[in-house]
């Protein structure tokens, strides 16, 4: 871009900016950045959704949040949710791409098989496991019967019903994490790992000092996925339980739909948003700088 | 997905124990994740009775019409062409006006260019959910509810910072020397834009395409606020209201299953490269 | 060739015009009826209406109970909103008036409204106005399998007070029977106890103290020990395995298939309890009791009182009159005397209830007849925020997961924050 073509007018630059820029400013602002701030304005109301908020009631909203078992339970869950990804998924995911990255008889076709659940429908996996965990009809309750055993209704407990997501959540989503390192193996260097071999390194090592560190940046980026999927997670939710039994399997979203938006609480689930929001964006920006500074 | 690949760190020869443990655990995994897919599949095809009985082996009757019936309704294609509709709609405005924003961010420079970059970047950032409830009420007071724009418009907003960088980044790697060597013989921005740069980004347009129409597709909470009434209704919420009126009756709700994420399943094996492309695509940082 | 265009538009807007004068005020009714067998008589009768009104179409929608009450609040705001929908009175229609989004009907329904129950049209007062029209009541109580019942060695007619109950429990679950089924996933099922002995314990006075804050409100005595009865009941382990998974037609579909003795249930249980049953025939009539909510010794409540639902059909803001029209033919001696002698409701319109089919409806129309306060209710009546804090608090108390102190309290933060 040279100076020529600073001039307004030139080519038409000017009518390109004032046509292709604002329908996408308009758009994101109308309904990704404007409602972030009615959220913070309408959480200081008690308010129906109808007419104008009127009521101001400052914090109290935040308070209300903050004494809520069920928001607690929430975002205890949502904190399971990242614990599970770290501890299970990742390292699972990351076990099967090292696997799959080899050239053999069905690689590719397994690599899709483990991918799929990822392309489905939260609604329809949840759907599908409503029935794997149904007491009456379903498999576990099948499996239980071989043995001659009552079947536990694992999504009618508050102790289990958590639990039960939870695998859920593993199930459908380590597929995209192993493509993530399956890409990430694609691309790498594989002089190092030849130099290590020739070395005689064990595969051990080779595993721990070339191929891990390698892939690190990947790491981190699962990891960011891993916790801002968990931060949204709700379709799961609905299906299996709809935050049930007796409020023990919400998450932060599943409480804001239920005690927000299906009893038009405005300013609470407003609160309830603007919380999510402020968590999200911390997290976001202080991994960008404390995790993937060197990125 | 490559095949070329020649060697990879842990590819090893002959049979060993090590490589037994790794066959039985991709046989588990696989197990995993298979059987609840197959189970759902074969399940659509057995009597209720027979489910309890057999809920993993081959059906013993093959009940056809359980299939039959969905199929023959009109209400099991109305939600798929909700859908479509909503998915397509999402699709065209999205890749539309992000390009057009992209392209301007690739090759016009103008005052305060990065800060606007950077204000959609923040759209990455954290999910529709958070402002659900004041973006319903826009959408209410903008007269959409109830209507496939107020589902489409805020999907669309929320798809516009993915598709914007991804964009920007692909048309920016096109060859420079156009852009210059087009201006010069007189073209407009706007004619290189659509003669030139749209011809030319096919490949991450359909990336962008597919990663929006999926996840269009598969939307659930938006929808869920925006719409009421059930010949709107995209087939997540569908399913969702069949499963309430066949609450038990399991063999139905798993034949409604397999028949809504049929379609996804078949893109996804037509379209696998784009698909695992686009989705593994976000990853990589604008 | 203006000319002919301009004899185009003309024709095309008489077209239009005649089209419009031949067709048609369509009525959208949204129903949450999930009892085929009622929800055919009740598209007979909106064809018959239809027939008598030519130009008009009635459109029914259906929505699940649960969906409803979960939409209700954004669907009310669309523009297309249905012109009839379904409703439990109380504080939940309050709130609908307060946010406009219902219609003043008191004029057209003028001379119809003596036709019904003055109570029940009473319910659908608010402010000396009405906005809706009531038809049918309903009673909460156990309803319960006499055969179950007697393999234990208990007789219905003898469990009048809450320790009746308790022992039947124990002696059903020493027989190995299920003693009582509950829709736990749904909520509402599981507030009526806790309400329904709170209206034993302390009647309409401490409901009515308590809405004005004296003597602690709903953190009250009389809140804490409804709390602890249930709480002695639900220590009995007496509902079903996973009962907390279990949507109420679920659940009453459990005590049709006879797996469970007893269910405190809606008195409309009566037909649907067949529908839900797996073999769609449920108990029959000669094996079914009901059992009142049994009192509690000391209670301030009267025997006679019971708790129990009013439900009618309000019409949204910018409905077509024949909206109203319609929910008067629906709510007129006919159709009332046809679904009463079916046994699907206890009409609303005075003198219907003699068409009762059956002497166990019958019975729950005498009780209501006799009773002198007659609580709707709770969850609706609360209003939005509050009644579902009932139905969430109650849950969590059958759960396990709360104590009868923290039931209390959670209810009255909710009533104090009024949000």
């Amino acid at each position: 871009m040279n100076a020529l073509r600073l001039r307004t007018g030139d080519s038409g630059k000017l009518t390109t900016l004032v046509l292709f820029l604002p329908p996408a400013l308009v758009l994101f602002s109308l309904f990704v950045i404007l409602p972030v701030g009615e959220a913070a304005w309408y959480s200081g109301f008690n308010w129906n959704g109808f007419g104008k908020p009127t009521n101001w009631i400052g914090l109290d909203n935040y308070r209300f949040v903050f004494a809520n078992k069920a928001f607690a339970t929430a975002f205890r869950n949502n904190l399971l949710i990242i614990a599970v990804s770290l501890l299970v998924q990742l390292p699972l995911a990351l076990a099967l791409a090292i696997i799959l990255t080899d050239r053999f008889r069905g690689a590719v076709a397994l690599r899709l098989v483990f991918f799929l659940p990822y392309i489905l429908a939260e609604i329809a996996t949840g759907l599908i496991f409503s029935f794997v965990y149904d007491g009456d009809y379903g498999l576990l309750a099948a499996i239980y019967r071989l043995f001659g055993a009552e079947a536990p209704h694992l999504l009618a407990s508050s102790s289990t019903a958590f639990p039960a997501i939870l695998l859920v959540v593993v199930w459908k989503y380590f597929g995209f994490h192993m493509m993530l390192f399956i890409a990430a193996l694609q691309g790498m260097d594989r002089s190092m790992v030849e130099a290590a071999k020739i070395d005689g390194a064990s595969r051990w090592q080779l595993l721990r000092y070339v191929v891990i560190p390698t892939l690190y940046p990947t790491i981190r980026l699962s990891v960011f996925f891993a916790i801002v999927g968990s931060l949204q997670l709700f379709d799961l939710v609905m299906p299996l339980t709809r935050g049930g039994p007796a409020d023990s399997s919400h998450t932060m979203v599943s409480f804001l739909y239920n005690f927000g938006v299906t009893r038009m609480r405005v300013g609470f689930g407003s609160a309830v948003g603007v919380i999510l929001f402020v968590i999200c964006i911390t997290f976001a920006f202080g991994y960008k700088r404390w995790i993937m500074r060197d990125e | 997905m490559s095949e070329e690949a020649p060697t990879v760190p842990f590819s090893e020869d002959g049979w060993s124990p090590a490589a037994f443990a790794k066959v039985a655990f991709l046989g588990i995994v696989f197990l995993f994740v298979a059987i609840p897919l197959i189970a759902t599949l074969l399940g659509g095809l057995k009597s209720l009775g027979e489910l309890r009985t057999n809920p993993f082996g081959l059906p013993q009757v093959w009940e056809w019409e359980n299939y039959a019936g969905i199929l023959g309704s009109k209400r099991y294609w109305q939600l798929l062409f909700n859908s479509l509709v909503i998915a397509s709609l999402t699709v065209a405005i999205t890749l539309a006006v992000a390009a057009m924003a992209a392209f301007t961010f690739a090759h016009i420079h103008f005052f305060g260019s990065k800060m606007l970059l950077n204000y959609f970047t923040i759209g990455l950032l954290f999910p529709s959910a958070t402002a659900i409830l004041p973006m319903f009420i826009k959408v209410r007071d903008l007269g959409l509810l109830d209507s496939y724009l107020g589902v489409v418009l805020p999907q669309v907003a929320f798809a516009l910072a993915m598709s914007i960088l991804l964009l920007r980044r692909f048309f920016r790697d096109l060859p420079s020397e156009l852009l210059e060597a087009a201006l010069v013989d007189g073209c407009s921005y706007i004619n290189f834009f659509r003669y030139v740069t749209l011809p030319l980004s096919r490949p991450i347009l359909s990336t962008v395409g597919t990663i929006t129409f999926v996840h269009s597709w598969n939307a659930y909470l938006i929808p869920l606020v925006m719409l009421n009434s059930d010949s709107l209704y995209p087939w997540p919420l569908g399913i969702m209201v069949y499963q309430g009126e066949y609450s038990t009756e399991w063999h139905l709700i798993l034949a409604f299953i397999t028949l809504t994420i049929l379609p996804t399943i078949l893109l996804f094996l037509f379209a696998q490269k784009h698909i695992v492309a686009g989705l593994t695509a976000g990853s990589v940082k604008g | 060739m203006e000319h002919m265009f301009r004899t185009m538009v003309v024709a095309a807007a008489l077209a239009l015009s005649t089209g419009l004068a031949a067709a048609q005020a369509t009525v959208r009714w949204l129903h949450i009826e999930a009892n085929p067998a009622q929800v055919k008589i009740w598209e007979e009768v909106a064809r018959d209406f239809e027939a008598k009104n030519p130009g008009v179409k009635v459109e029914m929608q259906y929505l699940e109970n649960e969906a409803y009450k979960a939409k209700a609040p954004t669907l009310l705001q669309s523009r297309d909103r249905p012109h009839i929908i379904y409703s439990w009175a109380g504080g939940v229609l309050k709130a609908q008036v307060e946010a406009g989004v219902l219609e003043d009907i008191t004029v057209q329904v003028a001379g119809f409204k003596d036709t019904l129950s003055p109570s029940a049209v009473a319910a659908f007062t608010i402010g000396g106005k009405i906005y809706g029209l009531p038809h049918t009541v309903s009673q909460v109580g156990f309803m319960a399998n006499k055969e179950l019942l007697a393999k234990a060695g208990v007789d219905a007619a003898k469990v009048l007070n809450w320790d009746d109950l308790l022992d039947a429990v124990r002696k059903l679950k020493a027989s190995g029977i299920t003693p009582i089924a509950v829709g736990g996933a749904d909520k509402w099922p599981v507030h009526f106890y806790w309400t329904g002995l709170a209206g034993r314990i302390g009647g309409k006075a401490a409901f009515d103290a308590a809405l004005k804050g004296d003597g602690g409100g709903f953190e009250g005595e009389v809140f804490q020990k409804s709390g602890e009865l249930f709480k002695q009941l639900v220590d009995l382990q007496p509902f079903q395995n996973g009962f907390l998974g279990f949507k109420s037609q679920q659940a009453i579909g459990h005590f049709g298939d006879g797996k469970a003795a007893m269910i405190l249930a809606i008195s409309s249980f009566y037909h649907t309890q067949k529908v839900f049953a797996a073999d769609k025939v449920g108990i029959s009539d000669d094996k079914l009791a009901w059992i009142n909510i049994p009192v509690v010794a000391g209670g301030k409540g009267e025997a006679t009182d019971t708790l129990g639902g009013v439900n009618g059909w309000l019409i949204t803001k910018g409905a077509p009159k024949e909206a109203v029209d319609f929910v008067k033919h629906f709510i007129s001696p006919d159709v009332q005397k046809r679904l009463a002698g079916g046994n699907y409701l206890i009409p609303t319109v005075k003198g219907a209830e003699t068409g009762l089919g059956s002497p166990f409806m019958r019975n729950i129309a005498q009780n209501i007849a006799a009773s002198k306060y007659h609580q709707n209710f709770w969850d609706q009546d609360l209003g939005p925020s509050v009644g579902r804090v009932v139905n969430d608090a109650t849950a969590e108390l059958a759960g396990g997961t709360m104590t009868p102190r923290q039931v209390a309290k959670a209810i009255q933060d909710a009533f104090k924050q009024g949000n």
